[in-house]
């Protein structure tokens, strides 16, 4: 049996997450006619790093599917590299959805589509907070600990390789006369946003 | 000429040889570089992913020192020049960012600090003038120029160069006495931090860029970019073994080269011991 979905009537009936995307990220995502050519070029996709390919996150968006959006991989595999927005007939900034679905998982506390990242994002910020700058060698340890329990998980660098790298990783972390620099911005920024 | 400059977390910790090697090339053009007081990180890709707002607000708490010594600023890092390259653009196309950024710094901020990355830096001195500079000619040296995605990257916030055939590395490398290949991957993806969440797919991506640079025939691939060249680079021995392929390229950044040619030593400027890859061929083919 075949069954046939009104695209226009869903994407009416549903157009309240689109309209919230738009509002954080200024791009309007209806605009969007599933060429695919965002996919195409996206070299995370092709390399097997995504569970849904970047159109079908824009249909998405469209059909209001908000909560399997926000529960996918993609929004956190994406790099960013906005090879996509270069190339988008329609001139959708894609890059910046991905990076606005993710803010708006992170808020709600949604990390299963990809806990690695949400741990290492999490791990990052922490160190800056901390710090002011990266702390490499710290963030590496806390990482690996948490990301899979052991320090010694994915390091198949190479022994030379290794040795070079054990030889250049400061460490000790950065020294800064203030490193409460960062902290004080992330608070702050909290306080603007929980206003609006 | 002075520019206040600003290295970011890569270039003070793993990736000394892009810090030696900018400071190396800015000197023998006679450029002096303030360094930017106390700067903090950029965000990186965690910052923005955690809010929009605290993404522009972390790099702009450096930039706004810049923009009070009434400087503007040199960002080597790709990632970080990116960062900072959109602060200027939310202030000046968000109604309303500009208070919102200032408010969250403490500061208030502008937006009027022109950045840099290093490759738009130096191809603004003409070619001519780098080819002046030189002092040892890389001749017969084939280089890929590798400009990874941050530095043309969308196009409406990093316009500088073509986003989707970029020359201007090249046409320094050239200026250089070098060849620079025609290849296609100038600005394909090498996975960027996504090595800390997932190993599998970044080598792959990496691993493509290395084997069309090799396919080419490059005898090196020049960067300018920290997380493209610790991708490339630091990983070459776990892809050839993942691939079963026999890479052996070396991976260096662009101004290691342009230092050298300018009369730089290899040991001051990190060329001997700042990377993973086959640098010594490297060192054998241009001296
Ligand atoms: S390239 Fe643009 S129009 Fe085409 S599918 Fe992707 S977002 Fe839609
Ligand atoms: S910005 Fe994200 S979705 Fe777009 S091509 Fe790059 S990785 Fe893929």
């Amino acid at each position: 049996m075949s069954s046939t979905v009104n695209l226009s009537a869903q994407q009416r009936e549903h157009s309240d997450f689109a309209e919230r995307v738009f509002k954080e990220s200024g791009v309007d995502v209806l605009k969007c006619y599933q060429c695919g050519k965002c996919s195409a070029g996206c070299s995370v996709h092709i390399c097997g790093g995504m569970d849904v390919s970047p159109n079908r996150i824009m249909r998405m968006v469209q059909l209001g599917m908000e909560e399997e959006a926000l529960r996918t991989r993609t929004i956190w595999a994406c790099v960013l590299c906005s090879t996509c927005t270069a190339r988008c007939p329609r001139d959708i900034d894609i890059a910046r959805v991905m990076d606005t679905l993710r803010i708006m998982a992170h808020k709600r506390g949604i990390t299963e589509g990809f806990n690695n990242a949400s741990v290492f994002h999490n791990i990052f910020m922490d160190s800056i907070i901390k710090y002011g700058r990266v702390y490499e060698a710290g963030l590496l340890v806390a990482l690996k600990m948490k990301q899979s329990g052991t320090m010694f998980a994915d390091l198949p660098i190479g022994i030379p390789a290794m040795i070079n790298v054990a030889f250049r990783l400061p460490k000790l972390p950065p020294k800064m006369k203030n490193s409460d620099q960062v902290r004080r911005v992330v608070e702050n920024c909290k306080k603007i946003e929980g206003e609006n | 000429m002075r520019y206040a400059y600003y290295p970011g977390c890569s270039l003070h910790s793993m990736e000394t040889a892009y810090d030696r090697s900018v400071k190396a090339v800015c000197k023998h053009l006679g450029v002096e570089l303030w360094e930017i007081p106390d700067w903090v990180c950029c965000g990186a890709s965690s910052g923005h992913s955690m809010g929009h707002l605290v993404g522009l607000a972390i790099p702009a708490k450096s930039l706004v020192k810049a923009e009070k010594e009434g400087l503007d600023v040199l960002a080597p890092c790709a990632a970080c020049w990116q960062r900072m390259v959109w602060v200027n653009h939310e202030i000046n196309n968000s109604p309303g960012m500009k208070e919102k950024i200032s408010r969250a710094i403490e500061e208030e901020i502008n937006g009027t600090s022109k950045i840099f990355s290093i490759i738009d830096f130096l191809a603004s001195f003409g070619m001519d003038k780098i080819a002046q500079a030189v002092k040892k000619p890389l001749k017969g040296l084939k280089v890929a120029s590798y400009y990874g995605c941050y530095y043309v990257k969308p196009p409406k916030v990093a316009h500088v160069d073509d986003p989707e055939n970029p020359h201007l590395m090249d046409d320094l490398m050239q200026a250089l006495g070098a060849e620079a290949i025609n290849w296609p991957f100038k600005t394909e993806c090498c996975g960027a931090s996504m090595i800390f969440q997932d190993v599998d797919t970044t080598v792959s991506m990496s691993k493509k860029v290395i084997e069309m640079a090799y396919k080419a025939g490059a005898d090196v691939i020049v960067t300018a970019c920290p997380v493209c060249e610790m991708n490339l680079d630091m990983r070459m021995e776990q892809i050839n073994k993942k691939f079963k392929t026999n890479f052996k390229i070396p991976v260096v950044y662009f101004t290691e080269l342009m230092a050298y040619a300018m009369g730089s030593v290899p040991q001051q400027i990190g060329l001997d011991s700042g990377h993973c890859s086959d640098v010594q061929s490297l060192l054998a083919k241009i001296s």
